[in-house]
């Protein structure tokens, strides 16, 4: 991989930034709002015929929702269709011979789908209904990022294996319903909970967790987890793309 | 640089147990089309490949502007252009926003884009969505976007297969104005006419090897079965020779037949075709 051209990097960034508006892709981020919404309505008559009132705990479960649900499924999602959709179009090999460079394509890829991911997280924030203090969304916008990345560079992994849009989606299926269901089961089994603890999106969660109990979530191994994920990730990513390229599916 | 923009040395490339390329060695300098002639499978299209540095040759070297094909990085690819039979066209976004995205890329003004539009004669659909293209509009676009860029070099990959007589033709036409602004055209096509009308060398490609190498006029003349030639005057005149008359070009015959049709020696710019 090479430097980076700012010609290069903002016209893929562009064109990334129309494909993840497509109806094909826009579904994914706003189903993690419309999920969190459901779950808050749900949340709320379970809680009125309990004779309570909404809980911040009951807010904060509807967003771990829609928050695991945002960073799995866009992350990787619109990362990995994304690729296989250039590869099965072929519009993947004319970027890549007119000069665009694998870093700028990477970076071009990921950095919308991040900031989408970072904004869907604000966006179901608020549909929740969780109040934050200043710090408190500070470090969730922090975690957020953090997890938005590490997911945007595993569908890119997973984008590369898949040869078109229609593999991408088989394979994403399994990364995905762990990265989703581990975490939002986890009460159920110890184990699930301990695996929970390693995955970046139930770090997530612990840390919706306790910025609503505590007003602070400030968890260093969590952190690590998330750090340590992201550094993976990306040793794999060049593992791949050093194999063949972004077309190795 | 030297005038030689692309050359082949014994290149020969393998899938598993099969050759697919057996020892390919040709040469393409500035302002010529070379034409890679040869049937489906013949590997015409692994040749582009390789040269694009998209595969690796088993063995042999290539260059491409005097960079081996091992090396092709975005430098090179600045400097040429390629038209595939798969277009990689973003079929969303309208034919001008297809040519504004790569124009961004390569940083060509804006401006080109509309003067290019006008020149493949694309202009009139340039806010139609390229999805919605016909197969020639299609090929017009990919070939427009291949030399947005004034490559040095311009790799077309059976660009007017399956295009109705004038939509090739108008792709010809264009190639021909390409190689008089300097440009080096690698041509694969398995049309012998198309061949002979653009290609300053051909090489025949069969099985993966080259069976023949030359001038289009000299493997006319080689392999013409039908005892006529066709030949073409530079005014357009169409003639056709008899062969077994023994007139043909170098030939007594041939400058006879010349002067019984009124055609002086002054006019001796000619074009043989099957």
């Amino acid at each position: 991989m090479k430097g980076i051209h700012k010609n290069k990097l903002g016209a893929v960034l562009e064109m990334k930034w129309r494909t993840l508006f497509s109806k094909n892709f826009i579904v994914m981020p706003l189903f993690s709002v419309g999920i969190t919404f459901i779950m808050k309505l749900l949340y709320q008559t379970l809680a009125a015929k309990g004779g309570e009132t909404m809980s911040n705990t009951l807010l904060a479960m509807a967003l771990s929702l829609g928050a695991t649900m945002n960073i799995s499924m866009t992350g990787i999602l619109c990362t990995g269709m994304s690729l296989a959709e250039e590869k099965e179009k072929h519009t993947l090999r004319a970027l890549m011979t007119s000069s665009v460079n694998g870093l700028e394509f990477f970076l071009g890829s990921i950095l919308p789908v991040v900031a989408m991911m970072v904004v869907v997280n604000i966006l179901v924030t608020l549909v929740a209904g969780v109040r934050l203090t200043v710090s408190g969304w500070g470090l969730w916008l922090g975690v957020s990022l953090l997890c938005a990345i590490a997911s945007g560079v595993l569908g890119m992994i997973l984008g590369i294996c898949a040869k078109d849009q229609m593999t991408a989606s088989t394979v994403s299926t399994v990364p995905m319903l762990i990265l989703v269901m581990i975490p939002n089961f986890r009460g159920f089994n110890p184990v699930l909970d301990k695996i929970g603890d390693f995955l970046f999106t139930g770090v997530l969660q612990n840390i919706i967790r306790d910025l609503v109990q505590r007003d602070s979530g400030v968890d260093l191994t969590g952190l690590v987890v998330i750090l340590g994920e992201i550094l993976l990730a990306v040793l794999v990513f060049l593992y791949v793309y050093r194999k063949n390229g972004y077309d190795a599916g | 640089m030297t005038s030689e923009y692309i050359r082949l040395e014994h290149i020969s490339k393998s899938f598993g147990q099969t050759q697919v390329l057996k020892d390919l060695s040709a040469s393409l300098h500035r302002g010529e089309i070379l034409g890679f002639l040869g049937p489906s499978g013949a590997g015409k299209t692994t040749t582009i490949r390789i040269l694009t540095g998209q595969l690796k040759a088993t063995a042999g070297d290539a260059y491409v502007l005097d960079t081996h094909v091992k090396n092709i990085d975005e430098t090179i690819y600045e400097q040429i252009g390629i038209v595939t039979d798969q277009s990689g066209v973003y079929e969303r976004l309208t034919v001008y926003d297809n040519l504004r995205y790569f124009a961004r890329i390569h940083g060509v003004a804006l401006t080109y884009v509309d003067e290019l539009l006008k020149r493949t004669e694309l202009y009139e659909h340039k806010k139609k969505p390229a999805g919605k293209l016909s197969k020639g509009q299609m090929q017009r676009l990919v070939l427009a976007r291949a030399v947005l860029h004034s490559p040095k070099v311009l790799f077309l990959d059976e660009p007017t297969s399956g295009l109705d007589p004038s939509t090739a033709q108008a792709i010809h036409q264009l190639l021909l104005e390409l190689r008089e602004a300097g440009m080096a055209i690698f041509l694969t096509t398995h049309n012998m006419e198309e061949a002979t009308k653009l290609c300053d060398h051909v090489a025949l490609l069969n099985n993966g090897q080259i069976v023949e190498y030359g001038t289009p006029e000299g493997l006319c003349l080689r392999y013409n079965q039908d005892k006529r030639y066709r030949v073409l005057l530079t005014d357009g005149t169409k003639l056709v020779l008899d062969k077994t008359r023994r007139m043909w070009s170098g030939f007594p015959g041939f400058s006879r037949r010349i002067r019984s049709t009124a055609f002086t020696p002054a006019s001796p710019r000619w074009k043989v075709y099957f």
